[in-house]
């Protein structure tokens, strides 16, 4: 039995490929978490395909709901689990669909209350489950394949927009781009692999910065790789690879730093898929230092699609007496409403 | 409530309708259905919610679920199952799940039975033909044949899973017409019921022999039918699946699948974009 001063949070997150569940006390105690990434089923295809994914999310979230459960003490009674927390959007729409119907159905069964999160929200709630310490002001780079944003974090749960891409998320760049070179899927491992041998001056790809405010542009660069290999044939796909991905890292880093210094962080902050990449990762830290403000990398399990992030922000919410009624549903284009 | 007395739930959202009913054994009944526009995930749960309060119960009073698998609607279809998994997974109960097609006969037959006890005059035949067709969009149908005059006459009422012909893959109108013509030859009268039946209504109506006249009445399967098709196969000895278990029954591969099986030939992606680095 947990202790009951505590407050338990089931989190499931199903917005895309993964399936996911898990256990956190007070917003940031992991006491579970399983995801269950559906990777293999869509590398052939280059990418997620919905109804696939939709598939897969019904077979899986029982034994995903029953192991998080159980790596947390508990069974399927739900004892010690004072509210569910559900990704409700962004998202697809067939996948989402299957978290909430589950959600909400663990709600009425075990009579706790429903807390409908925000997918992007939960992503920035993710670096306070490794960091519950951070300074404020913070900007958060949240990158991934759905999702390349600039987020001012005054202080938990209040936040500001700041930019974001005016076409492709930078995964789906990386996507795209890996696909073309016949890299495979996901890009951003793929193409983090093989550019690590490549030269990153061998190709002069462009570097688009859209406006003078906090926005990013990826289609020109993915069609400037495109027309650099046709030009090329022979080109060394490492060195493709190489300079494609310093162009991508060099956008994202200098406009992250950017904002930071504009809005005065204490520390710039990555989340999502792409805050794995190795380099934008080495990238932020020199640049953090440089600039003497704090970089925070959460760990890449974090950086991820899980169901922790999304508990964590539910518990936000909750303390917030922020709590969803049943017929909550799906909303697969929500966005990230400013709360700052 | 007694110990003794069974209580069923059952979930249904196969079609553009989502509806539960709550029954238990005794007799005791109760049904909430929506029709119309994407509101299955929105209304499922406090449909479950009404239907226990009408009841007098409490959902953890539920001792069983059943779900409509399919064929139907993809997201439907899956709101109704992932729901009837967790609640099942929830309450440590087992679930049985049903096909929409049958779930479409058992109410025709029930509707049949009832017609022609009111009036012993009513051409409505119980032990005739029965054909459920759901429409699977995209220019077809999914149906299936029910023998009623096979049935062994042993077990009332009928379970149209007994003496079904299905079809195991989706089929065009023309299809359907030819094969409810040939059964209507075989047959003389023939039910059609579904919303498959609704939407090619135009098709079939040329066919005197069809009886579509309860098809806008039977577009939906209903959750009573569902329910009570349940239990009756749970007292034949049916037993329950683990929430694990259940899947729907989609009938059709996933779009990417068809797609990627027919250009697979062309080889790797690399290959296939013709003019990628080595």
């Amino acid at each position: 039995m947990a202790d009951r001063t505590v407050t338990r949070v089931l989190g499931i997150e199903t917005s895309c490929d993964e399936t996911a569940a898990s256990v956190v006390d007070d917003g940031s105690v992991i006491v579970s978490s399983v995801v269950s990434s559906q990777i293999d089923l869509h590398a052939k295809y280059g990418g997620v395909v919905p109804e696939l994914a939709g598939r897969a999310h019904v077979e899986l979230l029982t034994p995903v709901l029953a192991e998080a459960l159980e790596a947390a003490g508990s069974d399927c009674s739900g004892t010690g689990i004072d509210a569910v927390a559900v990704t409700y959007g962004p998202g697809l729409i067939g996948s989402l669909l299957v978290g909430v119907a589950e959600a909400k159905a663990l709600s009425l069964a075990w009579g706790i209350p429903l807390v409908g999160v925000n997918h992007l929200e939960a992503h920035l709630f993710a670096s306070l489950l490794e960091q519950p310490d951070l300074g404020y002001p913070l900007v958060v780079l949240l990158v991934s394949g759905g999702h390349t944003l600039l987020v001012e974090v005054t202080e938990p749960g209040r936040y500001r927009l700041m930019g974001g891409t005016i076409d492709d998320a930078a995964g789906e760049a990386f996507d795209k781009v890996a696909r073309y070179l016949g890299l495979g899927y996901p890009g951003g491992p793929a193409i983090d692999r093989i550019a690590d041998q490549g030269d990153p001056a061998a190709f002069a790809f462009p570097r688009s910065y859209p406006g003078d405010g906090y926005d990013f542009s990826f289609s020109g660069l993915k069609t400037s790789v495109v027309n650099a290999v046709r030009k090329h044939p022979d080109a060394d796909t490492a060195d493709v690879a190489a300079s494609f991905r310093r162009a991508v890292v060099d956008v994202l880093v200098a406009r992250a730093r950017k904002a930071a210094a504009d809005v005065g962080a204490t520390a710039l902050c990555l989340a999502g898929g792409v805050a794995a990449n190795a380099l934008l990762r080495s990238t932020v830290e020199e640049a953090c230092a440089a600039d003497g403000i704090g970089a925070f990398l959460p760990s890449r399990a974090l950086c991820t699609d899980n169901a922790a992030m999304v508990a964590a922000a539910g518990w936000w919410r909750l303390q917030h007496g922020d709590v969803s009624p049943l017929t909550l549903g799906a909303d697969p284009n929500l966005r990230l409403a400013a709360t700052a | 409530m007694a110990d003794d007395v069974v209580t069923l739930l059952a979930i249904e959202s196969a079609t553009d309708m989502v509806g539960v009913a709550l029954v238990r054994d005794d007799g005791a009944s109760a049904e909430r259905v929506h029709v119309g526009g994407r509101v299955h995930a929105e209304l499922l749960i406090p449909s479950v919610e009404e239907v226990c309060a009408v009841s007098g119960c409490s959902i953890s009073d539920v001792d069983v679920i059943a779900v409509d698998l399919g064929p139907g609607l993809f997201t439907g279809l899956r709101v109704g199952v992932a729901t009837a998994k967790a609640l099942g997974q929830a309450l440590s109960v087992g679930l049985v799940g049903v096909s929409s097609l049958d779930i479409l006969a058992a109410a025709a037959i029930q509707r049949a039975v009832e017609r022609s006890r009111a009036d012993p005059a009513d051409p409505a035949d119980p032990a005739g033909m029965v054909v459920s067709v759901v429409d699977a969009r995209r220019g077809e149908v999914f149906a299936a044949a029910y023998h009623l005059d096979r049935a062994d006459g042993s077990s009332d009422p009928v379970d149209p899973g007994t003496v079904r012909d299905d079809r195991s893959e989706p089929i065009t109108p023309d299809a359907l017409e030819a094969w409810l013509s040939e059964l209507a030859a075989a047959h003389g009268r023939v039910t059609v019921v579904g919303d498959g039946a609704v939407r090619y209504h135009h098709q079939l109506a040329a066919h005197a022999s069809l009886d579509l006249e309860g098809a806008a009445e039977l577009s939906a399967p209903p959750p009573l039918a569902l329910a009570h098709l349940a239990l009756t196969r749970l007292v034949r000895g049916e037993v329950p699946v683990a929430a694990a278990d259940l899947v729907p029954d989609y009938r059709r591969p996933a779009d990417a699948r068809i797609n990627w099986e027919q250009r697979a030939p062309r080889a790797t992606p690399n290959e296939a974009s013709g003019n990628g680095p080595r």
